[in-house]
């Protein structure tokens, strides 16, 4: 860095006067930039507050941090190495979480990846433009209501008590006792991956439908012209041209896998929907890492179980990138 | 359309329309029916058997959830978050963004590897409690409005948009001495309507929904919110039976539990439905900017 203008001096046959006009150039355009400077110091205060000082809280999960020494603590607090790494490996709720963390969001990205590109190539076909527009409109409802009233609505729904779902079951003799959906080991995967879907499927829509609209239509009438039918044509112009954009949302949803895929909702699900009767298998790491450490106080050890989880997550996003990469030809970045 | 109608297309319309109907039926169904709850006696309801409209008509349960000290607060806290956290939260991340649209802005790229990674990382949720609790904001109506000031994915979003807009706009303001926030204000926000509206529904439709802070960030229960409340109920009717044992102790009462929670729920999705249908245009358009921008 500090050679630069030195050789330059040497090079050009004015040399003072150039380094001091550059400098003097540059505390200028600063100066008339101030305003939009400010603007933006403010912005990486807020992150230096909100989102950087908790990345560096991240060093409790080596140490023995007790949350009433406050922010000093997170200095003064002794190390323990992986400590609180080797407890969690040892703990007996381990295998379990790790098993339902993986399964629920295994689960949840083969099921909600393919539905909306189904979805959106339905709407797509579809030539009656206020059916359509009403189809979406309705479709993006679940979206923006809150993931407590979507619990409330499935305990309305399948309540053994007054539920319309055993109501229904019973009468129609599908089943011949209630079956108790909410408070079941055996259903809460099923349960977790059909409410997902009921919630995002329309929503994620939006992305298909804005990559169909970009689909040349001259493809459409070559296809025509070569005597295909609606079905060809879905098949040969329609799938290739959101190929792209499928990649993109798989890498995505591969990304935030443990999150819980595109619809990212596995921590609120398992909170909400989980319960003391479908525990093992409703446990995720996260809900876990959350209950140790702001219920039982062990913050060190649950900033552990975070940790690992981010770990296992960035590694996620970055090898499903680079293998998108590779196979299709598109990335992130 | 130009050519006839073969066997094939009539098949698949009409395959088409009917799997679209299925799917409007089961999107829409469930809100009916909670609305048919609320408008129903609640010992009534819990019998069973109602699908299509309410079988014992009455409005005790709105008379009930608006008569509540504690219902009805949690609806004005969930309320006033949802305006001042909103207002701030599109105000803060525009005047971010607008001053990272700046066009030449020294240290640009220095500034934007510290929003990428802060939005790729985080410390975690207890590293970010400590955080909080450090900052006295636990327990505080602060925690719900200003730790979601500002919004990485919308910040990015608003860059995007306000560098689109022409530079001879705020020049002209400028040389009438306007400061570069009044500019902002008077000038490119009102000409950003579609990134407003946009900003505003989802961080509007966030701050309604959210519980999580309710939960576990304040203690106090004035400050509990609509979605907090509704999740209490939950959480009780997860007890083993527990759900038809607190019904059938209350078989008297013409408003239950249950009523009550679905008559909140009702509450708390009148409002964003009647706002988003409107907001439809600019969202699908903010949601295809994002898409692109990763």
């Amino acid at each position: 860095m500090g050679s630069g203008p030195k050789l330059k001096r040497f090079q050009t046959g004015n040399p003072v006067y150039e380094e001091k006009e550059q400098s003097g150039q540059l505390v200028k355009r600063f100066q008339k930039q101030l305003p939009f400077h400010i603007l933006v110091g403010l912005g990486m205060l807020f992150l230096l507050i909100f989102s950087y000082s908790p990345m560096f809280g991240i060093i409790i999960a080596f140490k023995e941090y007790k949350i009433s020494t406050g922010i000093e603590g997170i200095f003064t607090s002794s190390w323990v190495g992986f400590y609180h790494f080797k407890t969690l490996f040892n703990d007996y709720n381990f295998p379990t979480l790790v098993r339902n963390t993986l399964v629920i969001s295994i689960l949840k990205v083969i099921f909600t990846f393919p539905i909306p590109i189904i979805f959106a190539i339905m709407l797509n076909e579809v030539k009656h433009e206020f059916f359509k527009r009403f189809v979406q409109t309705a479709s993006y409802l679940p979206h923006f209501i809150s993931w407590v009233v979507v619990t409330g609505i499935a305990y309305a729904f399948f309540s053994t008590g007054y539920g319309i779902f055993n109501d229904l079951l019973l009468s129609l003799h599908i089943i011949d006792e209630p079956w108790d959906v909410l408070t079941n080991s055996d259903s809460f995967w099923g349960l977790a991956v059909m409410t997902a879907i009921w919630k995002e499927a329309g929503w994620w829509t939006i992305i298909f439908l804005a990559a169909l609209a970009g689909i040349d239509p001259s493809l459409y009438e070559a296809a025509e012209m070569d005597g295909a039918g609606r079905i060809k044509k879905i098949v040969h112009v329609t799938l290739p041209g959101i190929k792209g954009a499928s990649v993109v949302v798989l890498i995505l949803s591969i990304g935030n896998m443990l999150g819980g895929g595109l619809v990212g909702s596995n921590f609120e699900q398992t909170m909400l929907l989980g319960n003391s009767l479908n525990n093992d298998t409703s446990q995720i790491i996260q809900t876990y890492a959350f209950k140790v450490g702001l219920a039982q106080g062990r913050f060190s050890f649950a900033t552990a179980i975070d940790l690992m989880q981010s770990v296992i997550s960035v590694t996620l996003i970055f090898t499903s990138n680079y293998i998108a990469k590779k196979v299709a030809g598109t990335g992130l970045f | 359309m130009r050519r006839k109608k073969t066997l094939e297309d009539w098949i698949l319309d009409s395959f088409i329309t009917i799997i679209l109907l299925i799917i409007v039926f089961v999107t829409l169904y469930p809100f009916y029916y909670i609305l048919i709850i609320t408008l129903n006696d609640g010992a009534d309801t819990a019998i069973g058997g109602m699908y299509l409209w309410p079988r014992a008509f009455t409005l005790d349960n709105y008379i009930y959830f608006f008569e509540d000290t504690k219902w009805l607060n949690a609806f004005v806290v969930t309320f006033l978050r949802t305006i001042i956290g909103t207002l701030l939260g599109v105000l803060f991340t525009s005047m971010v963004a607008y001053g990272l649209a700046k066009r030449d802005l020294m240290f640009r790229k220095f500034y934007f590897i510290v929003v990428i990674v802060a939005m790729n990382f985080s410390g975690g949720l207890i590293a970010y409690y400590v955080i909080l609790r450090s900052l006295g904001l636990i327990n505080t109506f602060g925690v719900y409005v200003i730790p979601s000031m500002l919004n990485i994915f919308f910040l990015l979003i608003a860059i995007s948009f306000f560098r689109e807009i022409p530079d001879e706009l705020a020049e002209s303001a400028r040389m009438d001495g306007a400061g570069e926030f009044r500019i902002l204000l008077k000038i490119i926000l009102p000409i950003s309507l579609p990134l407003m509206a946009t900003m505003s529904l989802f961080m509007g439709s966030g701050q309604w929904n959210s519980w999580l802070d309710s939960a576990y960030f304040v203690q106090s229960e004035e400050l509990r919110t609509l979605t907090y409340r509704m999740m209490q109920v939950i959480n009780q009717s997860q007890m083993p039976a527990g759900d038809s044992q607190s019904l059938a102790s209350m078989s008297k009462a013409t408003v239950t539990p249950f009523s009550v929670q679905a008559t909140a729920m009702v509450v708390s999705i009148v409002p964003i439905l009647c706002v988003y249908p409107f907001l439809q245009k600019y969202f699908v358009k903010g949601m295809m900017l994002g898409s692109v921008k990763g």
